[in-house]
């Protein structure tokens, strides 16, 4: 008689691979007898049973204390219990993916002969069974087979009975195929005897009852959950590297100062950038998927503007630094090393700071006082500035000598220009550079009442150079482009408000030439198609042949792009972001911003800025304060997002400046949020944010929170997943185990 | 009963789960009407509800009893075996009437006996007096710590149940003083949260029949006990385990339960006039069975004959069953079942004589006899 | 015998820990989850549970340990609502005079509820006895198997029912209304703040309060353990299981009114509604019949919510 005790999980089909096996002996001619016992199974509970085969009839009613082999559905129930009474020299055959030299070399299993079956993915790959409790009964009859040396057609013949087709047939067949079998012969052993237990327990009427019971349902799972917080797509997107998640974090606790707090670990300025970003995160913020994404630009904004708190210097250090360029990125970096307790002293050819910022965006869209404030943050921390002093090749070098280091963050001199047949002029001409237009719109030195006014390009200071000419009184703005409003540069709602405010969008135009015609000045175009694209991946304008036309122009403004003037570095620098410039005998120089990256936005600019400023740091402290970028993987895309767990929200927009009153007038177009309801809106990806539906949900309990984390008392977690399903924003995953 | 469950007012007082049946229902009448100061009666829709209301309400420390009879017994079943099974002392007085079909309301004791294996201690009175004090002490028995199993008082159906006679019957100070405040050790108690009647292995239900063991074993004793604070309390006896009656020179013993017993007491005084030596015994404490004493007083006596109001099919009497079981080995003695008055007829002094003559003639054990038809 | 006075074994999580860790249910049980919903809805209570045969009580564990942390009692399969009467009735005689009673609770499942414990449970609602009455429907015996009870629904697949259940399930809650009960309220585990809501509003009211609960069953259901939370949700947005509450067996109120949820998204993720001769719509058509007249119940005309 061979007698053979399975050991498995509830749900893992153990009592029923007793009977497949028995009926398959049976058609094998060979008397059988199977059964389980029967307690309280529950998907996951320990249960047995048991397979008698003889080729006489068996009588035995028993349950098997001494078997000959031991099936094993799960490896996790090996214990000396299961191992007691069973044959030395018997064989385990074990549902796992090792091999069966890897338990052969434990001690406690030294006398058995180890076969190993990776049932568990054998059932999952043939649909057997759910995830959490996949049914590998059929495999294990297959590699069972193998071992009893049955016929495998026997195992099949008995499935018939069992109403087992399809995929159970292919599991048993690529089981009798895999199983392993531990090849070195066993060493020998006595048996160990199973003491039936005979002891007096509690009774009914004994106080010392209701003790918490003694199951480690841990064991039962075959995966467990891991809390992880991962990357959203704003913060792994943002060029200022902010973490727009965590700032919107507080504001959907209506703490404007631990929003702004949270938002100047990164960025100075974002009163600027809450006006003038582009709003990288919001193109991939996953609330799109719901009404459209979360106005962030505008809670940053708000929490510029209205949150209160104080900046300090956290570090103390004996190096001097000279920022080269009081723009964004010279601010920025100023900023981060002042606060790390560098002497900093920023150099700048403007009679103000702020650069660009300043000049060439228009107060509708970024009002002097907001500038102010950001840039009033900076320089409380003890900055030097030193204005209307021009930093050429010869004086930077004096620097890195005066200076322990050097951030060149100059951005963008060099104005890209067309040949229009016209002379640029002094700036006041005809024909001029959208920067200056824009600057001289500013302090009001220019004038184009009633002019035709035709901006050429599609950034943002085309857009700005349009808006700015409708409000000094251009009796006719048009825009001309070359391509279309997809590649569009300029940030999508300046577009719409050009467009909102009477301004006309030539797309697929290309100027040519100016020329005078009776008395009236006309550009001739030529009218683009879209080609390939190009290095930048947008489609490249195409002339197509024979398809001139000419405008009337008052005024021509040039918008078609600026360009890095690299020639105050060191002739033969090589721009990186990885190591500054190096020259012997002098401070190391850091290129920053447009000059290093020609990205050519506020908010990279900030990022670069800071980037330069914490190597600048690390290389005098050793201290690495950046922290490398997250892979692209762990970024949270909305198929990860349980989009049904949030009810729909109307994005908050700001109040707008009426048509009405934007003629004649740089009064601020955006007028900001009035609340910071719409943070709430954030789905907060990747993120916990302790909504605690993983604690409210689990059936088990067995999850607490603890500060701000889920820890999970894996003794106890069944692995059923629910925790996991319920995380809205995928912090919880499930990991084998 | 509603006297006892009145006297625990002081304590967790008195639930009595009550459901009619005839000839039950002036039993729960009598408690529905009853003013407790601290109790209620909730007459439910069945017997099976009867009993669960006071396995509720026993295991949240009240005193607790009903009433019940014949097939709401059966239908009771589940419950009662509950009740015991969980140590409570809940005590229900069980009219003995025949299980139907064929329906029929006459007394047969079939119903209670079906629970002789559901740890129930069970008392079959033969007098209105012998329930009314048997009430009393099943109290006092049941609730004992050393005991704490529930008691049934049986009595045969309207001989006993419908059959109005002058008693003592106790008084509210009596029942005061005699049943101490209702303690079920292993109540409710939000203190001490345990599940009660959760899941158990073999090894530990193990446990549990080995203390149910123990406590019928205590049984005799402690009843002994209290029927001796009942004489001091109530000033009369009640009566124990066994009443024997004229055994102590007998050649010929007699054994009987409920009202027969009271027939066969009159003809053993005929056949003792007559010079017979003929005795008798009544068996009231059925559960557990007092079969040690039962031996003592049969003593090497070689005729005995049993008479059954009941019939368990395929064998006989359920007491004669019991009493040969614990005769068993002692001589070669002739124990001889009669069964008299099943299915509810009257057993008249006549059905008796005619099974005293029977057992003195008789020389070899026979099937057991149905007596009031012809075979 | 019981020592005298042993020390508290009341645990300190007592307070929102019902069902310990470590109990025999499967993972992903709808019914966990909804002891544990009701122990945070009772963390301020002292109650104890009654419950009759059923995975809730055999998860109670091995005697003599306990998964739960409040008293229980195991009542026979047909007779929690009368021994929770006899448990109700004693914590009444004893309740201090300015005090509520301590509360007492049935937790039954379906085949309790539905099929063997009706009669008692009718009595009981008839009595008006002062408890609550928790049905955590798994729509199945899932303590046996997996067999079809009076509350399986039409088409379900169980061991008993191998095509199709032919009825459909009793309306339970219509029902209990009948009773003309304070309070009779459906719940479900995918609704957390709607389901202690009517827990604490059922503490306030006396009487015989009756709550259903949708409790999912991954082994019977044949449905991946971490979706269960999931489904029920699906199944209250789709209507197949409306949460509304009823009083004194009257006052209807829809407490989440189902959106245009397809039934069909319930049904697909669960293998017991496989199969081609599954008729979706029909079934679907059944869920609106019921739904309607439920929304003409809570007195909302059913035109307008058409147009909704």
């Amino acid at each position: 008689m061979i007698e053979i005790r399975i050991h498995g999980r509830g749900g893992q089909g153990g009592v029923t691979l007793a009977k497949i096996l028995a009926a398959s002996e049976h058609c094998e001619g060979n008397s059988v007898q199977a059964f389980g016992v029967y307690a309280a199974e529950r998907s996951g509970a320990p249960v047995q049973a048991y397979l008698r085969i003889d080729d006489e009839p068996i009588h035995n009613p028993n349950q098997i204390y001494e078997p000959d082999h031991l099936i094993v559905l799960d490896p996790t129930l090996i214990s000396p219990a299961i191992l007691s009474g069973l044959k030395p020299g018997g064989w385990i055959l074990l549902n796992c993916e090792k091999s069966p030299e890897y338990y052969a070399a434990q001690e406690r299993v030294a006398t058995f002969r180890i076969a190993t079956i990776d049932a568990t993915s054998i059932a999952v790959k043939n649909g057997l069974g759910s995830k959490t409790v996949p049914i590998v009964n059929t495999a294990l009859a297959g590699a069972a087979a193998q071992l009893l040396g049955m016929n495998l057609e026997s195992v099949i013949e008995a499935f018939d009975d069992f109403g087992f087709h399809g995929g159970n047939i292919k599991a048993a067949r690529e089981a009798w195929d895999a199983v392993r079998v531990q090849q070195q012969a066993p060493r020998p052993g006595e048996r160990h005897q199973q003491v039936m237990p005979h002891e007096r327990g509690p009774g009914i009427l004994d106080g010392n009852t209701g003790a918490a019971p003694a199951l480690r349902t841990g064991q039962w799972a075959n995966q467990q959950p891991v809390w992880q917080n991962a990357t959203p797509p704003c913060n792994f997107i943002c060029p200022a590297g902010n973490d727009v998640q965590g700032f919107l974090a507080a504001l959907t606790e209506e703490d404007v100062n631990s929003a702004l707090e949270i938002l100047l670990q990164t960025s100075p300025l974002p009163s600027v950038c809450g006006r003038v970003c582009p709003g990288f995160c919001m193109t991939q913020c996953n609330r799109s998927e719901l009404e459209g994404p979360v106005n962030v630009r505008a809670l940053e904004r708000y929490a510029g503007d209205h949150g209160e708190t104080q900046i300090s210097v956290t570090g103390q250090r004996l190096e001097k630094v000279a920022v080269v360029g009081a723009g964004p990125a010279g601010l920025s970096g100023a900023y981060h090393l002042a606060r790390l307790g560098y002497g900093v002293t920023i150099f700048e050819a403007g009679s103000e700071l702020g650069g660009l910022m300043r000049t060439g965006i228009p107060s509708y869209r970024l009002p002097r006082e907001a500038l102010d404030r950001d840039i009033g943050r900076i320089m409380a921390l003890g900055v030097q500035a030193i204005l209307d002093t021009r930093i050429d090749h010869h004086r930077l070098e004096q620097l890195t000598h005066e200076f322990d280091a050097v951030l060149a963050a100059t951005g963008l001199q060099k104005l890209t220009s067309v040949d229009l047949g016209v002379d640029l002029g002094s700036g006041k001409g005809q024909v001029m550079q959208g920067i200056e237009f824009l600057d001289h719109a500013r302090q009001g030195s220019i004038n184009v009442e009633g002019e035709e006014v035709i901006v050429i390009g599609g950034g943002n200071t085309a857009i700005d150079a349009a808006r700015s000419a409708f409000r000094l009184g251009a009796s006719d703005v048009r825009i001309i482009y070359r391509r279309t409003r997809d590649e569009m540069p300029a940030i999508p709602e300046e577009v719409d408000d050009a467009i909102d405010e009477g301004i006309r969008i030539d797309f697929l135009c290309s100027p040519i030439r100016m020329r005078r015609d009776d008395g009236k000045r006309l550009l001739s175009c030529q009218r683009m198609e879209l080609g390939e694209p190009d290095n930048s991946g947008r489609r490249r304008p195409i002339a197509i042949p024979g398809e001139e036309f000419e405008i009337p122009c008052g005024r021509v403004i040039l918008a078609i792009g600026q360009a890095a003037d690299f020639s105050l570095l060191p002739h033969d620098a090589v721009l990186s972001k990885t190591q500054p410039i190096e020259t012997d005998g002098e401070a190391p120089v850091y290129p920053a911003g447009d000059l290093l990256t020609n990205e050519g936005t506020v908010t990279a600019a900030i990022g670069c800025g800071r980037d330069m400023a914490l190597m600048l740091h690390e290389r005098f402290s050793g201290e690495k304060l950046y922290t490398d970028p997250p892979a692209a993987e762990t970024v949270v895309r909305a198929d990860r997002i349980r989009l049904q767990h949030f009810d729909r929200h109307h994005r908050h927009d700001e109040n707008v400046l009426p048509f009405a009153d934007r003629k004649s007038s740089f009064d601020e177009v955006r007028q900001g949020l009035e609340d910071v309801v719409e943070a709430k809106r954030c789905l907060s990806c990747g993120v916990c944010n302790t909504c605690d539906r993983c604690v409210t949900y689990c059936p088990d309990g067995v999850l607490k929170r603890v500060g701000r984390e889920i820890v999970f008392d894996y003794d106890y977690c069944k692995g059923c997943g629910v925790c996991m399903s319920e995380c809205s924003r995928a912090v919880i995953y499930m990991k084998a185990g | 009963m509603s006297l006892a469950g009145e006297a625990n007012r002081g304590a967790r007082g008195a639930v009595c789960g009550i459901y009619p049946i005839t000839p039950q229902t002036e039993i729960v009448e009598f408690v529905a009407r009853f003013p407790f100061t601290k109790g209620r009666v909730i007459p439910v829709e069945s017997e099976h509800s009867a009993m669960a209301v006071c396995i509720g309400a026993a295991l949240n420390g009240a005193r607790t009893f009903t009433a019940s009879s014949s097939n709401g017994l059966a239908y009771m079943a589940e419950n009662v075996m509950v009740a015991a099974f969980y140590r409570l002392p809940i005590v229900m007085a069980a009219v003995n009437r025949t299980l139907g079909p064929p329906w029929n309301i006459w007394a047969d004791q079939g119903d209670s006996l079906m629970f002789r294996d559901f740890a129930w201690i069970q008392l079959y009175c033969d007098t209105n007096q012998d329930v009314a004090d048997s009430a009393m002490l099943a109290f006092r028995i049941a609730e004992d710590p050393r005991v704490l199993l529930p008691v049934m008082v049986c009595m045969d159906a309207f001989i006993v149940s419908h059959t109005s006679m002058e008693i003592e019957l106790a008084t509210q100070d009596q029942a005061d003083r005699f049943l101490p405040l209702c303690d079920v050790p292993h109540h409710l108690d939000l203190e001490h949260p345990v599940t009660i009647g959760g899941m158990s292995f073999p090894q530990e239900t193990l446990t549990h029949r080995l203390e149910l063991d123990e406590a019928m074993r205590r049984v005799p004793a402690v009843m002994e006990e209290h029927r001796v604070t009942f004489r001091e309390v109530f000033g009369r006896e009640v009566a124990g385990d066994l009443e024997a009656y004229r055994t102590e020179d007998a050649d010929r013993i007699f054994i009987a339960s409920g009202s027969i017993s009271i027939t066969l007491k009159d003809v053993v005084d005929e056949w003792r006039e007559k010079g017979e030596k003929v005795g008798m015994i009544r068996i009231k404490l059925f559960r557990p069975f007092p079969g040690e004493r039962l031996r003592d007083l049969c003593g090497n006596v070689e005729k005995i004959g049993v008479l059954d109001r009941n019939y368990s099919a395929g064998t006989g009497g359920i007491f004669w069953q019991e009493i040969r079981a614990v005769l068993q080995g002692q001589g070669d003695r002739l124990v001889q079942g009669y069964l008299t008055g099943v299915g509810g007829g009257d057993v008249v002094p006549e059905t008796v004589r005619e099974v005293v003559r029977d057992l003195s003639q008789r020389s070899k054990a026979a099937a057991p006899i149905w007596k009031g038809i012809d075979q | 015998m019981s020592a005298a006075n042993p020390p508290s074994t009341r645990t300190s999580t007592h307070t929102d820990c019902l069902l310990r860790p470590g109990n025999t249910n499967c993972g992903g049980c709808g019914m966990s989850t909804g002891l544990t919903m009701l122990g945070r809805a009772l963390a301020d209570e002292d109650y104890s549970l009654v419950i009759p045969a059923c995975c809730g009580i055999v998860t109670a564990g091995a005697f003599p340990t306990t998964s739960y942390t409040v008293p229980v009692v195991a009542s026979t399969f047909a007779s929690s609502p009368a021994v929770a009467s006899g448990v109700a009735a004693v914590n009444e005689l004893n309740a201090k005079p300015d005090e509520k009673p301590k509360h007492v609770i049935c937790w039954a499942g379906d085949g309790g509820t539905y099929d063997i414990g009706i009669a008692t449970l009718s009595a009981a609602a008839e009595r008006n006895e002062n408890l609550i009455y928790i049905c955590y429907d798994n729509e199945i015996y899932g303590n046996t198997g997996g067999q079809r009870s009076s509350a399986t629904p039409a088409a379900a697949k169980t061991t008993t029912t191998p095509g199709g259940k032919g009825e459909r399930k009793k309306e339970i809650i219509e029902i209990m209304a009948a009773h003309r009960i304070p309070y009779a309220a459906t719940l479900s585990i995918a609704h957390p703040e709607d389901f202690q809501d009517k827990i604490h509003k059922a503490l306030n009211i006396r009487g015989f309060r009756f709550f259903l609960v949708h409790a999912p069953c991954p082994t019977g259901w044949k449905t991946e353990p971490a979706e269960s939370i999931e489904l029920v949700s699906l199944a209250v947005r789709s209507g197949v299981f409306p949460l509304y509450e009823v009083f004194d067996g009257i006052d209807y109120h829809i407490n989440a009114d189902p959106d245009d949820t397809d039934p069909g998204e319930y049904f697909g993720m669960q293998k017991r509604f496989s199969g081609q001769d599954f008729d979706l719509l029909s079934v679907t058509r059944n869920i609106h019949e019921r739904l309607d007249r439920l929304r003409r119940l809570s007195g909302i005309s059913v035109d307008r919510i058409s147009e909704l």
